[in-house]
């Protein structure tokens, strides 16, 4: 098991925000949660990212608690942690090359060493001749791959990505969609997926998370939770 | 990046080294002094080089104005009390001397030099010694009628037409306390509530006073003779006159500089030295000479022609230590009178 | 955890340097003769005079306040996004008044209004009479108090309209003209700068006593100002102030109750702002501000300049003033980048809440702002002037701490209200690939934030070199700066010559601005 997430709460100002969620994420799974927004879903993503702690409940990661009732054990920058952000995030102030290696640069890899596994991960991404472009000048479908390709490089122990395709038309969000899953297949890593978009949920996920009102509502693979949610609307 | 960190690293670090050589720049040295002066800086500072030039005991000053009513010296006297920074205060007017002999912060010294200056100038008990003074004159502006008396304050014919210097500060100050020590309470307030119905403006110094008079705004004002003189000199058509110099009369208030040496500061010996080079016949010579003009207090200093001598003035006779000590008493009625 | 200890550090260094006196001031306030005693606050209030007087700072502050913001908003947007001609020189220009020691603008509008002043020269003594009944009183002080705060306001409008997502106006463009994206859009999205600017001009102008008392609008500070200068009353003189810290704190409450954070918006490309083309209206526009900046700049800066205007009088002032000069420039340098580095961290604290105590520093940080300049000085005096500590009372040390304690305000919120607009994904997404505090700092953060950064330092560099009321009270013997030494030398001295130190005070701040100017182009 990579990510336990045992009973955990937060409240904002005394309203929950997650109410009492446990989930279980196992090696190289791909596990998509899909709620309307304000479900909690970015909250958990951010609680095992470690921007936020929980108020009850504990994490683990690799079989290592990071945090528990209120308290942060592991920072987010140890957590060995992949994330993909909403807003996409580069750093405007570097090019391509250098977003790729802040990181890199973070864990003291040489040189050489540092330019192999960029060359090597915008080859995957299909960006190689971006190298030098400043995040700015790229456009929307490029800086998700970019952002992508910049969370991969740390070679994570879990990749979280938070509504990375909401902002993209749909040809792009049914490429990039199809490169995510490659890539996760190639890399065999594991993901967990936020969303609001079901037919994104469903074609992206071996097991979807439904989340409403701060609680897990359902878990199963795509079909169940789609019968699920027709038994629902019914 | 890593070459950032290192120049910042290098920069706190020069930044750091950089400091503690500043702060031990300061480190007290032998051959220096350090004086707190309210005195204007204009006339006092070449009065300190001269000094360090003869003696080569640098001299280190914290100005102070009586024009512009910085607070700086005298609060800082004070709240340096446990730990004095300064050796020497020299005061532009005798009652601050003595607020800080009341508050322990000076020591007496009886310096040699000073014998020649008149007793009615010195602390008995050697607390500060008076040099060079001024006095308060009125200056008038235009040819006609002109004010001989204080008392013209409260006389009808001059009803708007006068101005006073704010009397919580400076001098004005002093003079207010003289008169409440002479004319007793009840005299000085009725002729203060008087001057007062009287249309008296009230002025921020006494220099501004001054600049009201140059301009014809107003017909007179009591301010000091250092203002006058030195208007006058500017080639400005206004008059000087001593007030209350008649035969019998209340005479005019004559305030000298003072010197003053601090209890614990850590170069006595220089401030010694610079008290004497103060109290010296040639600094009352060169006050006299600047445009200060400065009333030597010692009778043989030569003046220029538009500086009176001190024998020539009939001054109000008062003990300053008695006006100090008036000051608390009537701080409520000062502050009253003038609407602050 | 690295994080975490970096802003203690600063949160416990603003405690000790900027707090800690004044708690000392007012924990001795309540001491009378060793006894605990209200009485220094007793006499507050006791008469209707202080209520008048206080009615009066309110009154004049409010005003300034609101006739800064309403040309200020408008001013510096035509300065810093429109196509207006010579807007560089303009913005230039306004910024003087604010260089100038304030006092001295006083005086250069006496010489120019006063009864026998320049215009009573020009027009005859009846427009002289009424010019100088307009000087001496409130409309006088509040027209010299609205010239040197002006810039204020164009200063910050300037730097937060350059942090403005064009995206946003953009997308309004599309359906609205300039006028209308800039009301809804623009300057909506800066409104926390607004409002901070708002804030500062509000505490200088509640603050500011030479002014008022050089043109006799009788104001609260004058309470406090009597009881250092003519009484040496420090308790009194403490709690005549405490009264100017609250209504600060009060304002604070306000700000936070009904100005709730506005949506976080980030730009992630370089490009330069959009300039806004004024077309038909150009003209206009530029007689506008050429107008204001004749009256607010060119009228009391051309007094000064013909009241100098001798090789004589600047042969003086130079021979008097060339080491001040240096110490000033050293100093208010050094000031400035302790600022810069405080209000990163303070207003790094500040936006991103990152301890649980960070109203808290703020408040303490605006509170400071607000206090006379004298309490804190002599709260730092009875605090560091002891033998043990004497390496910083007697040195340049304790004027830093003076800059440090009074303007740390102005550091911290321009640096939070730039961060709000980074986004905090910039430093999450930092964190996640596993770089630390440290790296993100030198990394992310400060490259994101650097036009506020600089914006503080020019800010924090001004503030420090004009700076009196601390710097009088705390130099060391023989460390004075130029403005306590024009200050000192006012009294009696040439007209001409304190014209022409005016006049260098100017030239000295604008150097190091231009030559960073140069750098940072």
């Amino acid at each position: 098991m990579i990510v336990e997430i045992d009973n955990v709460f937060k409240y904002y100002n005394k309203i929950p925000a997650i109410n009492g969620v446990s989930l279980n994420i196992e090696k190289s799974e791909r596990v998509v949660v899909l709620g309307p927004s304000g479900c909690g879903k970015t909250t958990l993503l951010r609680i095992i990212a470690g921007f936020i702690q929980p108020d009850e409940g504990k994490v683990t990661i690799d079989g290592l608690v990071v945090a528990m009732t209120g308290r942060c054990l592991v920072e987010p920058e140890s957590r060995k942690i992949g994330m993909v952000f909403q807003d996409i995030a580069l750093w405007p102030h570097m090019s391509v090359y250098g977003n790729l290696e802040f990181g890199l640069r973070a864990k003291n890899i040489s040189r050489e060493k540092r330019n192999r596994l960029i060359d090597e991960m915008l080859e995957k991404v299909q960006m190689t001749h971006f190298k030098d472009a400043s995040p700015g000048d790229l456009s929307g479908g490029q800086q998700q791959r970019i952002a992508l390709a910049r969370a991969l490089i740390m070679q994570p122990r879990i990749l979280l990505m938070d509504e990375p395709l909401s902002n993209l038309d749909l040809d792009l969000n049914l490429l990039l969609r199809k490169e995510i899953l490659r890539m996760q297949e190639d890399l065999g890593i594991t993901m967990l997926y936020v969303t609001h978009d079901r037919e994104e949920a469903f074609s992206l996920a071996m097991r979807v998370v439904l989340m409403g009102h701060g609680r897990i509502q359902k878990i199963g693979n795509a079909d169940e939770v789609s019968k699920y949610l027709l038994d629902l609307s019914m | 990046m890593e070459y950032r960190n290192r120049a910042f690293i290098k920069i706190v670090s020069i930044g750091f080294i950089f400091l503690m050589t500043m702060s031990g720049c300061s480190q007290k040295g032998a051959k220096e002094v350090v004086i707190y002066v309210s005195t204007d800086q204009i006339f006092s500072e070449p009065i300190l080089r001269d000094f360090e030039k003869g003696t080569g005991i640098k001299v280190k000053a914290v100005y102070d104005t009586e024009e512009t009513k910085s607070t700086g010296a005298m609060n800082r006297l004070i709240a340096e009390k446990n730990n004095p920074q300064a050796d020497v205060y020299w005061a532009n007017e005798p009652i601050r001397a003595v607020i800080l002999k009341e508050k322990g912060i000076s020591i007496p010294y009886f310096s040699p030099i000073a014998e020649g200056i008149p007793s009615s100038f010195k602390d008995h008990g050697g607390y500060w010694t008076g040099f060079s003074a001024r006095a308060r004159v009125f200056v008038v502006s235009g040819e006609g009628e002109a004010p001989n008396s204080i008392l013209d304050y409260t006389n009808e014919k001059w009803r708007d037409k006068a101005v006073i210097a704010n009397p919580l500060f400076g001098t004005t100050t002093s003079w207010v306390l003289a008169l409440f020590t002479i004319w007793g309470d009840k005299e000085a307030k009725t002729f203060m509530k008087r001057m007062k119905a009287n249309g008296v403006k009230i002025s921020t110094s006494n220099g501004e006073s001054t600049t009201l008079i140059v301009n014809k705004e107003f017909a007179f004002s009591l301010v000091d003779s250092d203002d006058a003189t030195n208007v006058i000199r500017d080639g400005k058509s206004i008059r000087q006159i001593y007030p209350d110099q008649e035969e019998g009369g209340l005479g005019t208030l004559v305030l000298p500089n003072v010197a003053v040496l601090i209890k614990g500061g850590s170069n006595p010996e220089n401030g010694k030295k610079l008290i004497d080079y103060l109290l010296s016949p040639e600094t009352e010579r060169k006050l006299a000479f600047a445009d200060c003009a400065q009333i030597p207090l010692r009778r043989g200093v030569e003046t220029p022609p538009d500086v009176k001598k001190i024998g020539e003035i009939k001054a109000i006779r008062i003990n300053y230590e008695d006006v100090a000590k008036k000051l608390q008493e009537i701080q409520p009625f000062l502050k009253e009178w003038t609407g602050y | 955890m690295a994080r975490r200890y970096t802003l203690l550090i600063a949160v416990f260094l603003l405690i000790v340097i900027g707090l800690a006196p004044v708690i000392a001031m007012f924990v001795k306030s309540l001491f009378i003769d060793g006894k605990i005693s209200l009485a220094s606050y007793g006499m507050l209030f006791q008469s209707k005079r202080e209520w008048q007087l206080l009615f009066n700072s309110l009154l004049l502050a409010g005003s300034i306040t609101f006739i800064t913001v309403l040309l200020g908003v408008p001013l510096g947007t035509l300065l810093a996004k429109t196509d207006l001609p010579l807007k560089r020189l303009f913005t230039i220009l306004f910024v003087i008044p604010l260089i100038v020691p304030p006092y001295i603008l006083a005086i250069a509008w006496f010489y120019c209004l006063g009864r026998s002043g320049i215009v009573a020269g020009m027009f005859g003594p009846k427009i002289g009479a009424a010019t100088s009944q307009f000087l001496f009183g409130f409309p006088g002080t509040l027209f010299v108090m609205v010239s040197t705060l002006l810039p204020v306001v164009i200063i910050l409008m300037a730097t937060y309209l350059r942090m403005v997502n064009q995206k946003l106006e953009e997308a309004a463009k599309l359906s609205a003209g300039w006028l209308l994206v800039l009301k809804r859009i623009t300057i909506p999205v800066i409104a926390p700068g607004i409002f901070l600017s708002a804030l500062i001009v509000f505490i200088l102008a509640i603050g500011e006593f030479g002014v008022p008392s050089s043109l006799r609008f009788d104001v609260f500070p004058v309470e406090s100002f009597v009881q250092f200068s003519a009484f040496y009353n420090f308790n009194a003189a403490t709690a005549a102030a405490i009264p100017l810290g609250v209504i600060t704190l009060v304002i604070l409450i306000v700000e936070r109750l009904f100005l709730r954070k506005k949506t976080v918006q980030f730009k992630i490309t370089k490009e330069p702002i959009i300039i806004v083309p004024l077309k038909k209206a150009k003209p206009f526009l530029f007689t506008a501000v050429s107008i204001l900046a004749f009256i607010f700049v060119i009228v009391p800066v051309g007094v000064l300049l013909i009241k100098s205007f001798s090789l004589r009088a600047y042969n003086e002032a130079f021979a008097i003033s060339t080491n001040s000069i240096f110490r000033s420039l050293l100093y208010a340098s050094i000031g400035a980048t302790c600022l810069v580095i405080f209000g990163f961290l303070l207003g790094y604290l500040l936006e991103r809440k990152a301890l649980r105590f960070s109203y808290a520093a703020d408040s303490i940080a605006v509170f400071l702002f607000a206090l006379p300049g004298t309490v804190i000085g002599i709260g730092l005096i009875s605090l560091w002037n002891t033998h043990a500590t004497n390496f910083i009372y007697a040195s340049m040390v304790i004027i830093l701490f003076g800059y440090i304690a009074q303007y740390m305000a102005l550091g911290e919120r321009i640096m939070a209200a730039t961060f709000s607009q980074v986004s905090h994904s910039m430093e999450e997404a930092a964190q996640i690939v596993g770089v630390g505090w440290v790296r993100r700092l030198f990394g992310i953060l400060i490259p994101l934030t650097k036009r506020g950064l600089i914006a503080t330092w020019l800010v924090g560099f001004i503030f420090c070199l004009r700076d009196l009321g601390i710097t009088m009270m705390v130099y060391p013997p023989d460390h004075d700066t130029l403005p306590v030494r024009i200050f000192t030398l006012m009294a009696n001295s040439p007209e001409e010559v304190i014209a022409a130190l005016g006049v260098i005070m100017v030239v000295i701040t604008f150097l190091p601005l231009y030559l960073l100017g140069l750098v940072t182009r």
